[in-house]
């Protein structure tokens, strides 16, 4: 659908995938609780969840019931307004997000020209959200989680934003259609050969802008408890969970659509490309945070500020040169 | 098979438009034309931006006005999707809502923001004068523009300039005010820099910094 003539037919479609990708985001988070639990217990030698269902597979299940019926519990001399405005503004832009990634060569649900302008636009929201969760909790922890989160997601997006314009110069198109369109079959056609440092920059950046460890600092649980969430429980926390997973799961796209060929793959093209790509780097965002320490925050924010925004931006130099070298 | 796929979600969309379809049709004589979506968005667009800015002005807790700025944001992306420019629409809310707000918050943040602070009393009398002076001074200067081109027609539909014209124009035709437009961010941000280095300046000898 264009974004030109929106008819009636487009708003159904607009309509259907909203449910769709609702859908999406909460089977993603159920299937993704226990993969991140089980493997945790895998790299950290022991079971993890086995006694709810055979290998503890309705774990999940079992957990977002008790999510459901947890008591909501607000403290007090909260902005009261403000509080539950957070997980709300956490939770819906999410939705747009998903909209013009490519799933597959008909499975777009909006065909924007500037799709990643989009996508980066409405991602901004999710900080703003963290930020007024952790203001308006009233909560020395939470406020100190919020000014975490603020300072790694400014600077986390300006390396991110360059690497994945190195990608944009090479295809000269914002559209992710036609940016996974441009790619080829087989690894080697893909953008991550001849992006190699970008698409490490990106996958750096990911981990960062989703808040996961090692970069989990805004909710680091040694020190803050729980930051911005802190005083969050039943559904507002699961709303913030919610929207931590579909974050991770819309980064995993927008790596899979730019630097590993999208939904374009040996033998048969086609949506299972998008969706393995995606979840073999939802397991590499799981791998790492069971293995990696967590950073300390001048190191985390000298990790940014030293080397992948000198980096991103000779990447994107070299990427210039050539292509004016090469021509387009 | 995936072109029958696409034929048969095609047709199931269509069957599934057709009640609708129906209801505008039905509906034709009260709505102004085939415009009617394009002015129900103007409509919506123009109370989320007036809402916002109400908020912004009004709240008595400076978090809460940035909300409402952030809605009236939200509106003017909207304006610039109605005028047909979806790139303007994106790049307003990743700069403005990503980052200038975000840049508020954390500014609002780091001073000490109480309940009784400057922004929780009324305005006196001349705060309220300077406050009419500066909302007129954008109608004194638009104003005359306006009633002078009053009688012009406008175009059909908004004209769509791709991004790539866009990039064009700003390093072609209109490179001046561009590089002008740098230049005056360049001075704001000297001028941030001077403001908050100035009271960490070593002191000498009781010299005054």
């Amino acid at each position: 659908m264009e974004l030109s003539n929106i008819s009636v037919t487009g708003l159904i479609v607009l309509i259907v995938a909203c449910l769709l990708v609702i859908a999406l985001m909460v089977v993603n988070a159920i299937v993704m609780v226990y993969a991140e639990r089980k493997g945790a217990g895998f790299i950290q030698r022991r079971p993890g969840p086995y006694e709810v269902g055979p290998w503890g597979i309705l774990q999940p299940v079992v957990d977002s019931m008790k999510l459901l019926g947890k008591q909501i519990f607000v403290p007090s001399n909260v902005d009261f307004f403000l509080f539950f405005a957070a997980p709300v503004l956490a939770f819906f832009p999410v939705l747009i997000l998903f909209l013009p990634i490519p799933f597959g060569p008909v499975l777009t649900a909006l065909k924007v020209p500037d799709g990643i302008v989009l996508i980066l636009a409405f991602a901004g929201f999710g900080l703003l959200a963290n930020l007024l969760a952790g203001y308006a909790s009233n909560n020395k922890y939470g406020i100190l989680g919020a000014g975490r989160a603020v300072s790694q997601g400014v600077a986390y997006e300006i390396p991110m934003i360059l690497a994945l314009l190195a990608v944009v110069f090479q295809t000269g198109s914002m559209n992710l259609s036609e940016i996974a369109e441009a790619q080829g079959r087989w690894p080697w056609s893909w953008n991550i050969a001849c992006q190699p440092l970008a698409f490490f920059i990106y996958l750096v950046t990911l981990v960062a802008e989703t808040n996961r460890a090692p970069f989990d600092l805004p909710e680091g649980e040694s020190e803050l408890t729980a930051g911005f969430h802190t005083e969050y429980s039943g559904m507002g926390f699961a709303l913030f969970f919610l929207a931590e997973y579909a974050n991770m799961l819309l980064v995993s796209f927008v790596c899979a659509t730019f630097f590993l060929g999208g939904y374009k793959g040996p033998f048969l093209d086609g949506f299972w490309w998008t969706f393995i790509k995606a979840y073999a780097v939802m397991c590499f965002i799981v791998w790492i945070r069971w293995t990696f320490p967590r950073v300390r925050f001048d190191q985390l924010l000298n990790i940014n500020w030293k080397w992948l925004l000198p980096l991103s931006i000779l990447n994107l130099w070299v990427t210039a040169v050539v292509l004016k070298i090469v021509g387009p | 098979m995936q072109q029958d796929v696409t034929q048969g979600a095609t047709t199931v969309l269509e069957y599934l438009a057709k009640p609708l379809k129906a209801l505008q049709e039905w509906l034709s004589p009260v709505l102004p034309g085939d415009e009617w979506a394009a002015y129900l968005a103007f409509a919506l667009y123009v109370l989320i931006i007036i809402g916002g800015a109400l908020g912004a002005v009004l709240s008595r807790n400076l978090i809460r006005a940035m909300l409402g700025l952030v809605m009236t944001f939200l509106g003017v992306a909207g304006m610039y999707l109605l005028l047909a420019s979806p790139f303007l629409a994106f790049m307003q809310l990743l700069i403005y809502v990503g980052a200038v707000c975000v840049l508020i918050f954390f500014a609002v943040m780091l001073t000490r923001n109480t309940d009784g602070g400057e922004e929780s009393r009324l305005p006196s009398l001349g705060q309220l004068f300077y406050g009419a002076l500066a909302f007129l001074a954008p109608l004194a200067v638009a104003g005359p523009f306006i009633v002078m081109h009053a009688g012009r027609q406008a175009l059909e539909t908004p004209k769509t300039e791709s991004t790539a014209s866009l990039g064009a124009g700003l390093l072609g035709s209109y490179v001046l005010p561009f590089e002008l437009i740098s230049i005056i961010l360049l001075v704001a941000m000297a001028g941030a820099v001077y403001l908050a280095f100035r009271g960490y300046a070593p002191k000498r000898g009781g010299e005054k910094t």
